[in-house]
């Protein structure tokens, strides 16, 4: 009886040691992790602030970021203004993702685009020093954006949360 | 400070050098025009003149007229206008109450409210004479603050032949430049080519985009943040880089004894590099002029100038967009009639201006033109040999607006054996521009509308100042034997009818400005200069301003004057051999705070230069310089911080071919 307990105890040790292995074995298996890209993508809304000659105006806003990559981003600064005194969407294309720890962090020295303005007529932008970083379901964003002839560069911050 | 005893201490086995710039404003006696329209000793002119030599201009290496007054002129400080172009701000006037002149002649065009004073570069520039305060009533408008004219040289020898170039380390800019003239008993003709290239600069900001990122996202995490790294208040991130050519042409005929005719010409091109577009500027001039000379005491000038600024923008693949053509033309004819009375003498002149602007600044890219009747008087009474009085007073028409300005100077020069004094009081006025007048703008295409006003009046401006000076030798003193000057003058300019912007009315549903006559503002000022040369040959000059106004006084990022301001030179030059001759120059600025009070950007700064200028074998010159030598870096960079990332360094060499072959 001694024997069948030990051997039972035994069994069970043993095939709970296989299964408590496989199962350590399925835990520590790699699953491919998301590309860091599919990571961060969507809609966060919240505060944009832009900046001209030191005035600042802040509105609330839905950025949408889209993948380009596995590793890069692309995102659409919302249109700005009213009217005749309006700045199209501008898009911006190619923000390289880096992931370190929680956070994911996006850069992008200069985008160069043209879009077609209230007028009707093309204009060219620009978009400098974009960061971009993600971190659980906040991002927060800063650039310099200059847009057709405006003499003078926007700098903007947006702070959001994805929905 | 021990950076600057280290530097006096390299100067001082030097001592029994001169510095020949200072020299010439303090020893020589040179001659100047600008503040009588006739040639006088600098001691003798009746308003204080500011002179910058031709030995000033080759030791500084300056590029242009910008680079050159930075450095010598206290109380003037370039920044930049909303576009990044150049804005003057000079002891409390703005570019356009300055007039600057070549060789007396006005250029047109402007970029907001400024002279693209790239336009004027230093190649074979002789001197410059500036004279602060109003001097319309012989130049007429926009000598509300002051004047600068810049005069050319010219070169007497059979020939002269000069190849130059110049790098440096701030934003990788070359400047090369060529000249070529030639004399005979008839002709004479200089010739100059300069071309420049300067990369776009990357401003420091005070902290990165992203650790201002970082600290937004501890702040959006609601962790402990730094808001100071929030709050960086640069306005400039990045200087555009940017090309220029530059040619100019005149030619001299001696046609008789009496009648000498002169031509000049000139094209200028620059592009600016924008994030968008690239501005490209066009500068063409011309003119003829003739004297004729009865004997050394009468004279007759008549002259006719043209001068063409353009404007366009650009695409990068190389397209004219045609949204931002500019084109001002200006005819100019002039008549002077000189006549001296032994001692005294009488100058009568007229001018014609014919003004023709057209700007996408105006409704449906319309054009504007006006003419412009001047006439005037001066009389140069020379009352005792220590009492001299100069009358002036002139009359101006302006056919657009219908507007006359009556303008007038008094000036009184007493000298006593060991001080001269000088009293003056002279109007100014400015007349109001077809710009201001017709503007019709929507800035930016951003839905905010500028639009101008006809019946703006000119603005006006009334000048007192007081000036004593003294020059003199010190002997048997021992150390401090040599020549010193001494200038002390207060000065109270009272601007009235200041044109300005004020809120419009609602255009088509937008939010306008409107150009208006504002209330003025009173300036105050003392402006204090002391110069000595040791017998030894060492020197050393110092030019202080203080400056401060009152009445309806406002300030902008863009304006922003200060109160204090200080610029300085220590020099000297000296033969060490037959194949070499040193000549160095240890000067600085220092610019106090900005009167408006403003706390987020530096309260002042002060930048060092020291510029050694080696003389080598036959006419070749190696210039080195190293600007910004104690690395001063803006806190932040708004319109008027001074265009510097720290310690820049240049090298040039200059060889003067006639010397050489």
């Amino acid at each position: 009886m001694m024997k069948i307990k030990s051997f039972l105890t035994m069994s069970m040790v043993a095939v709970a040691l296989v299964f408590g292995m496989s199962s350590c074995g399925d835990d520590d298996k790699d699953e491919p992790e998301a590309p860091v890209a599919n990571q961060v993508v969507g809609s966060y809304t919240g505060t944009e602030v832009l900046t001209v000659m030191g005035e600042a105006d802040e509105s609330t806003e839905t950025f949408e970021f889209t993948k380009a990559t596995d590793v890069s981003v692309d995102v659409t600064l919302p249109q700005y203004g009213e009217g005749m005194m309006t700045v199209p969407a501008l898009p911006v294309k190619g923000i390289t993702l880096t992931k370190s720890g929680n956070t994911i962090t996006g850069k992008l020295d200069k985008y160069e685009g043209t879009v077609i303005s209230a007028d009707g007529s093309e204009k060219a932008y620009t978009v400098s020093d974009v960061t971009v970083i993600f971190n659980d379901k906040t991002v927060v964003m800063t650039f310099t954006q200059k847009y057709g002839n405006m003499p003078f560069a926007f700098e903007g911050v947006f702070t959001g949360t994805k929905k | 400070m021990k950076l600057f005893g280290s530097a006096i201490l390299l100067f001082m086995p030097a001592m029994g050098l001169s510095a020949q710039g200072i020299r010439d404003s303090v020893e020589l006696e040179p001659v100047v025009v600008t503040a009588s329209h006739t040639p006088k000793t600098l001691k003798d002119a009746p308003v204080v003149t500011r002179l910058i030599t031709l030995h000033d201009i080759k030791i500084v290496d300056a590029t242009n007229i910008q680079d050159m007054l930075t450095q010598e002129i206290p109380g003037l400080e370039f920044g930049f206008a909303m576009t990044q172009e150049t804005s003057l701000n000079m002891s409390g006037f703005g570019g356009n109450a300055v007039l600057f002149l070549l060789d007396g002649e006005r250029l047109s065009g402007e970029t907001m409210d400024n002279t693209d004073y790239s336009r004027l570069n230093l190649d074979n520039v002789g001197r410059i004479e500036i004279v602060k305060g109003a001097s319309s009533a012989l130049y007429g408008s926009n000598a509300v603050g002051g004047v600068v004219n810049i005069i050319s040289r010219e070169n007497l020898e059979p020939w002269t032949a000069n190849a130059n170039t110049r790098y440096n380390t701030f934003g990788n800019e070359w400047r090369n430049g060529a000249s070529f003239s030639f004399n005979t008993e008839k002709w004479n003709s200089q010739t100059s080519f300069q071309h420049t290239k300067i990369d776009p600069v990357d401003l420091p900001k005070a902290h990165t985009s992203e650790e201002i990122a970082i600290e937004l996202m501890k702040k959006a995490q609601g962790l402990p943040y730094d808001e100071s790294v929030l709050s960086d208040d640069s306005n400039i991130s990045r200087l555009f880089g940017q090309k220029t050519y530059n040619i100019k042409e005149r030619l001299t005929f001696r046609a008789t004894d009496r009648l000498t005719l002169i031509g000049r010409g000139g094209y200028f091109f620059r592009t600016s590099e924008r994030d968008t577009y690239d501005y490209h500027f066009h500068a063409y001039s011309g003119g003829l002029k003739s004297r004729y000379a009865w004997d050394a005491g009468r004279h007759l000038e008549l002259s006719y100038a043209y001068d063409q600024y353009d404007k366009a923008n650009f695409l990068p693949d190389g397209t004219r967009t045609h949204d931002h053509d500019y084109s001002n033309q200006q005819h100019v004819a002039h008549a002077l009639y000189s006549h001296s009375f032994g001692k005294n003498n009488l100058i009568l002149g007229a001018d014609y201006m014919h003004d023709y602007l057209t700007t996408y600044q105006f409704l449906d890219n319309a054009s504007h033109a006006q003419d412009n009747i001047d006439g005037y008087a001066q009389f140069d009474w020379n009352i005792t040999d220590r009492l001299n009085v100069v009358g002036s007073i002139r009359y101006d028409y302006f056919s657009a607006s219908a507007r006359k300005a009556f303008t007038e100077r008094l000036a009184v020069v007493y000298k006593i054996p060991w001080m001269t004094l000088r009293v003056n009081y002279a109007s100014g006025f400015r007349a109001p521009t077809l710009k201001e007048m017709y503007m019709h703008f929507d800035m930016g295409n951003m839905g905010y509308m500028i639009i101008g006003n006809p019946d703006l009046e000119p603005e006006k401006s009334h000048n007192f100042n007081l000036a004593v000076e003294r020059t003199n030798r010190i002997r048997n003193s021992g150390f401090l034997d040599g020549r010193y000057n001494f200038t002390l003058m207060g000065y109270c300019n009272i601007f009235d009818k200041r044109i300005t912007t004020i809120e419009g009315p609602e255009y088509n549903g937008m939010e306008s400005a409107l150009y208006w006559n504002e209330e003025g503002i009173t300036v105050w000022g003392i402006d204090a200069s002391l110069g000595h040369i040791w017998d030894c040959g060492a020197s050393f000059k110092l030019n202080y301003s203080w400056m401060k106004e009152t009445g309806n006084v406002y300030y902008s990022d863009f304006y922003q004057p200060r109160s204090h301001s200080l610029t300085w030179r220590i020099g000297y030059e000296h033969r060490f051999s037959r194949l070499y001759a040193l000549d160095a120059a240890l000067s600085g600025r220092c610019q106090g705070k900005p009167q408006s009070g403003r706390t987020d950007v530096d309260q002042g700064y002060t930048i060092w230069k020291l510029m050694l200028q080696h003389h080598l074998w036959r006419g070749i010159r190696l210039n080195t310089a190293i600007d910004n030598l104690f690395n001063y870096k803006p806190k932040s960079y708004y319109y008027s911080s001074p265009l510097t990332t720290g310690t820049s360094f240049n090298i040039g060499l200059s060889v003067d071919l006639d010397q050489l072959l």
